[in-house]
């Protein structure tokens, strides 16, 4: 049961992965040329799953919306890892009162979901990939941080850490040798299920109008246009619904997994 | 003496994090490019109008003076006033909104209870065979799914194919009440409905942890059914795990009620805070957000002073 | 704030449940709560109508918004002219106009019957200190302020006769008195237009909900025929396809203008649906900025405008819905002529044009548009079309607010698309300051020329004069003419084809 949520979060995700880089090289129709002669055709060859309400292959689309996912996620996700996994870090293996200042600023980050952030952003800065990309790699900052330092309070207390300081292993040196490589699997956990909440939070900013421009296709543009035909055309609207569960789905389930997979002491609990 | 300590510790970390998000909030506005003014006096102002507005608006005071006149303004309720919406203040405009989404989030964090609990416990007590497995599934499923599509499906389905219910739109209850009800009902769902997936998770895994105590075992040795035992035993012990993740969703429920609103055109914070944030109507941005992070970290608040009621031990030991 | 007449169809049992669920809920959070006020059945029909644009103030002369007059005007406020849905000039306060021989004298003769709603009356008296009132307010909206400065002075002849001269002969002037411009204010309100009204129409506001709606009520005081409805709501929606959703769900009896053209179908069963397709003042412009060096060049706009095959587009963007125009006119204008034929789509010649004009390289132009529907798919369309012509798009969407400040106000774009829905807004091209920055002297002096005609016949002749020369140098790129798409209950009687002025004209409709 356990390996069979790694193993289908593993295709799933790999299918995303896949199509994206697919889409690098082939896409089986130009996924921008607007073709107003075949508008709304229904699923069929050559067009497999239909074209949309500007008759550009939603195969295509799709193959491509799923890039603007994956870079949506990876750069949020990214950013989110790079500033909140060594934030943690340091704040648990120093503690104190610096322990104190990361967290609680932490816990003032964690009060702006990603969402709201992006709206006081784009109030400011206008509406676009970067603003919604920004908001949700902040917002999720104090996510990475925490996982990150309860790991390394674990590891500071651990005994091998305890004779490496009495070797007289720097801090540093213990960081990089020994708290690194042991949170590295609760980070890695945590980076998918960011990456799905990441994935959701760009799908609503684009259903709100306040993410990537509408001619760029990514699947949440893809279901904001195909609202337009939600009763004369709902089969529009079901494939990139479909595609951003079946993404989220996989990342969850790839984060459910790997922790199962990875720390078996977890198994019953979460 | 010690709960006295720690409860005034918790309102100093929360009076803390509001000063925070104050500033966080507002040096994230201040960083508009362009002059405030301008932007809201459009293209045909003349720059004495523009000037005038700034006067007004004490854009041509310094930054920390800005500030304080905000955040003092809130402190005695005073929001400052809408350019979008002319001569109505921030806090008006906030009130009636309030409302409406406080209806729409309170009812439907109760459903997402009613649907979630007996959710999860079923998950927990039959986790090995097909019918806790099925609502896991059901719940991975739900999470994945975005909480617009499913208010758009809902209103296809329940307005449009069937017409039972409106498609959209909110009646005050002190006009009519039944109208209020068959307004509320989709969204509800639609909210509680997303939001009973994340928690059916949480449930079962509290629950899980309690089938393995040994108090659990006791009861059930001595002939009790397991839903009877779960139900006297469980849900006391598990609820400070619950408490921490109804804490921990609030800020969720508060972004998925923005959508929610949205799709069901509902009247409240959210709608206001997205015609605010479309017409760089800042002040109602500034406010409305203030509102909202308010919230969450007053809940969080809550919360931790909930554990010290809930579980005596909390009172002595130090949580890590 | 009023809602829609409570259904008529029993609730089905699944509903009710539902309901009864939600109530005992709502009993259980009630505690400490009052609730004031029963539900109250007005009396009478009540019309409920969606619409996309909210208006932020009833205040029509100092905002700009179309949404404003959508509501007031004729329904709250008349003007001594009105147009009508074929778009001719008829009679509202003035029973009788005639015009000087040399142009320049206007002379109004108005009913006796007509009165504001407070009772007092609308006579040469109230119309002078109105005319006086535009001309002293420096405030004024622009577009208004130009309009003004055309009248010279407005005197009493008798009682209900008003003479107003005018600065130079102007045909446009009586036709502006007919909008916005002639909007009669009761000269004796002293309170805030932007949040109450004042004027002698059939109704009058009764609240407005902001982010919700607006509510008018009869003019009980309204001197010709009586409001039909006790109650009208005019219901905002951020999104067109929330307010489809809330047509199919017989919450609103009336669509004022359908934003989603797709969704036409939808609303195909007749016996619940009345689906009226006229057209409406609005030009979907591609407007060019005649600043950008490449755009300046005749064959660069002429080939643009090849490159785009605009039957396709109308298609494509808005379901086949609409009209064709090849310049700054719609059908409803008296000087209207069929100049699609006007460089026609075309994409080789095109090619070789841009070829011609130096740009065989390619050429790369940013079209900045505000976050509309028509105009947000349009660019898609125009993007792609440019794309197969080596014209390389960059497309950016700004919210309407920052689109008025950086296209509109600083010229910030190569090209943007909006719609005009003004009518009769030819003129605009002969304002070098305007955003479009084209001011071409030739159309200026042909368009003051038409204007100042002593005839209407030799006007009309010189402004399709003008029309053909805007076509024919390409000023902009006419995508099409918005459709007036309304939807009604078929219940409903009475709604104007044509949408040729800015206002949702309530006076014949009927039923509900």
């Amino acid at each position: 049961m356990k390996r069979f949520q790694l193993v289908v979060g593993l295709v799933l995700v790999g299918l995303v992965v896949a199509s994206a880089i697919v889409s690098l090289f082939w896409t089986p129709f130009d996924p921008i040329q607007v073709d107003g002669a075949n508008r709304l055709r229904p699923p069929g060859w050559p067009h497999l799953l239909g074209t949309d309400g500007f008759g550009i292959d939603i195969v295509s689309q799709l193959l491509v919306g799923a890039r603007a996912t994956l870079l949506v996620g990876i750069v949020s996700v990214g950013v989110s890892a790079v500033v909140g996994v060594p934030l943690g870090m340091v704040a648990g293996q120093l503690g104190g009162w610096l322990d104190e200042v990361v967290m609680r600023a932490a816990d003032i980050v964690y009060a702006f979901p990603a969402l709201i952030l992006a709206m006081l952003f784009a109030s400011v800065w206008g509406a676009s990939t970067v603003t919604a990309m920004a908001a949700i790699g902040i917002s999720t900052i104090p996510a990475f941080a925490r996982v990150s330092r309860a790991g390394a309070l674990q590891v500071v207390a651990s005994d091998f850490v305890l004779a490496a300081r009495v070797s007289g292993t720097s801090r540093l040196g213990i960081a990089v040798r020994h708290v690194g490589p042991n949170i590295a699997p609760v980070v890695g956990v945590q980076a998918s299920v960011v990456f799905a909440l990441a994935i959701l939070a760009e799908a609503a900013l684009s259903y709100l109008g306040l993410g990537t421009p509408r001619s760029v296709p990514t699947w949440g543009n893809m279901l904001r246009q195909a609202q337009d035909q939600l009763f004369t055309a709902p089969l529009q609207s079901v494939w990139p619904g479909l595609a951003i569960a079946l993404a989220v789905l996989g990342f969850n389930l790839l984060g459910d997994g790997l922790r199962d997979y990875l720390d078996p002491r977890l198994r019953e609990v979460q | 003496m010690r709960l006295a300590l720690r409860i005034g510790r918790r309102i100093g970390i929360f009076a803390i994090s509001l000063v925070g998000a104050s500033l966080l909030i507002f040096m994230i506005t201040k960083a508009l490019p362009g002059d405030v003014a301008q932007v809201l006096l459009g293209i045909d102002a003349t720059p004495e109008a523009v000037a005038k507005l700034r006067a007004e608006l004490g854009l041509d005071r310094p930054l920390w003076v800005q500030y304080a006149s905000w955040v003092g303004g809130m402190l005695v309720g005073d929001f400052g006033v809408s350019h979008v919406f002319p001569g109505q203040s921030v806090l008006s405009l906030i009130g009636p909104r309030l409302a409406v989404t406080l209806w729409l989030v309170g009812i439907s964090m109760v459903l997402t209870l009613l649907i979630a609990l007996p959710a999860g416990m079923v998950a927990a007590l039959k986790r090995r065979s097909w019918q806790g497995v099925a609502v896991s599934s059901a719940a991975q499923v739900g999470m994945a799914i975005p909480v617009f599509w499913g208010g758009i499906i809902a209103v296809v389905v329940f307005a449009v194919w069937l017409r039972w219910l409106p498609a959209n739109g909110y009646v005050p209850l002190t006009q009519d009440p039944v109208q209020w009800a068959r307004h509320l009902v989709l969204p509800c769902l639609t909210l509680a409905g997303v939001q009973a997936a994340v928690l059916i998770r949480y449930v079962r895994s509290a629950f899980v942890e309690v089938l393995n105590e040994d108090y659990y075992r006791t009861a059930r040795s001595v002939g009790w059914t397991p839903m009877r035992a779960l139900w006297r035993h469980g849900v006391r012990n598990a609820a400070i795990s619950l408490v921490t993740v109804l804490g921990l969703q609030v800020g969720s429920v508060l972004v998925g009620a923005i959508v929610v609103e949205s799709v069901f055109a509902l009247p409240g914070l959210g709608s206001l805070l997205l015609t605010a944030v479309n017409q760089r109507d800042l002040l109602v941005v500034q406010g409305t957000v203030m509102l909202l992070v308010l919230t969450v970290l007053g809940i969080s608040a809550l919360v931790d002073f909930s554990y010290l009621l809930i579980d005596p031990r909390q009172r002595t030991g130090d949580r890590a | 704030m009023t809602q829609p007449a409570p259904s008529t169809r029993p609730l089905s049992r699944l509903s009710r449940r539902l309901v009864a669920v939600l109530s005992a809920l709502a009993m259980l959070m009630m505690v400490g709560c009052t609730t004031a006020g029963t539900p109250s059945e007005p009396p009478g029909h009540t019309l409920t109508i969606g619409a996309t644009s909210e208006p932020d103030s009833m205040d029509a002369w100092h905002n700009a918004a179309a949404a404003i007059p959508q509501v007031v005007l004729y329904n709250v406020y008349e003007t001594l002219v009105k147009v009508d849905a074929d778009g001719k000039l008829k009679a509202l306060l003035a029973q009788a106009w005639e015009l000087s021989p040399d142009g320049l004298t206007y002379t109004f003769h108005l009913n006796p019957a007509a009165k504001f709603a407070s009772g007092a009356p609308v006579d040469a008296a109230a119309v002078v200190a109105n005319i006086e009132r535009l001309k002293s307010d420096s405030n004024l909206v622009a577009s208004l302020q130009a309009q003004a400065s055309v009248m010279d002075s407005a005197t009493a002849v008798d009682t209900h006769v008003v003479q107003i001269k005018l600065v130079h002969p102007s045909i446009m002037w009586l036709y502006n008195m007919s909008s916005t411009l002639g909007m009669m204010l009761d000269p004796s309100f002293t309170g805030d237009v932007a949040t109450t009204t004042a004027g002698s129409g059939p109704y009058a506001l009764k609240s407005q909900s902001k982010g919700q709606s607006v509510v008018l009520a009869p003019n009980t005081n309204y001197w010709g025929t009586p409001a039909r409805f006790s109650e009208v709501t005019f219901r905002y929606y951020t999104d067109a396809n929330a307010m489809n959703a809330s047509m199919l769900s017989g919450d609103l009896d009336v669509i004022s203008n359908l934003q989603a053209p797709d969704a036409l179908s939808q609303f195909s069963d007749t016996s619940r649906f009345t689906t009226i397709s006229g057209t409406t003042n609005g030009e979907v412009v591609l407007g060019l900025n005649h600043k950008t060096k490449a755009l300046a060049k005749l064959e660069v706009r002429r080939a643009l405008t090849m490159a785009i095959d605009r039957q396709q587009l109308l298609n494509t963007v808005w379901n086949g819905q609409g009209t064709l125009i090849g310049s700054m006119s719609v059908p409803t204008d008296p000087w209207y002529e069929d100049l699609t034929g006007t460089n026609p789509y075309n994409p080789d010649q095109a090619r070789a044009l841009l070829k011609e004009a130096g740009y065989a390289q390619g050429l790369t132009l940013r079209l900045r548009v505000p976050t509309f529907p028509y105009a947000q798919k349009s660019a898609q369309f125009v993007a792609s079309a440019l794309r197969d012509v080596g014209v390389t798009v960059k497309v950016e969407e700004l919210d309407f607010t920052r689109w008025l400040k950086e296209v509109y106000g600083d010229g910030d774009y190569d090209m943007t698309i909006v719609a005009h829905v003004e009518a009769r807004d030819l003129g605009n091209f002969a304002l070098p300051n305007y955003y479009w920055h084209y001011g071409d002297p030739k159309f200026a002096a042909l368009y003051n020329a038409a204007d100042q005609a002593k005839t209407e016949a030799e006007s009309i002749t010189l402004m399709k004069e003008a029309l053909r020369y805007l076509a024919d140098d390409a000023a902009a790129i006419w995508l099409f003419a918005l459709p007036n798409l309304v939807i009604a209950k078929s219940t409903i009687t009475g709604l104007p084809k044509n949408a040729t002025t800015l206002s949702f004209d309530l006076s014949t409709i009927a039923g509900g």
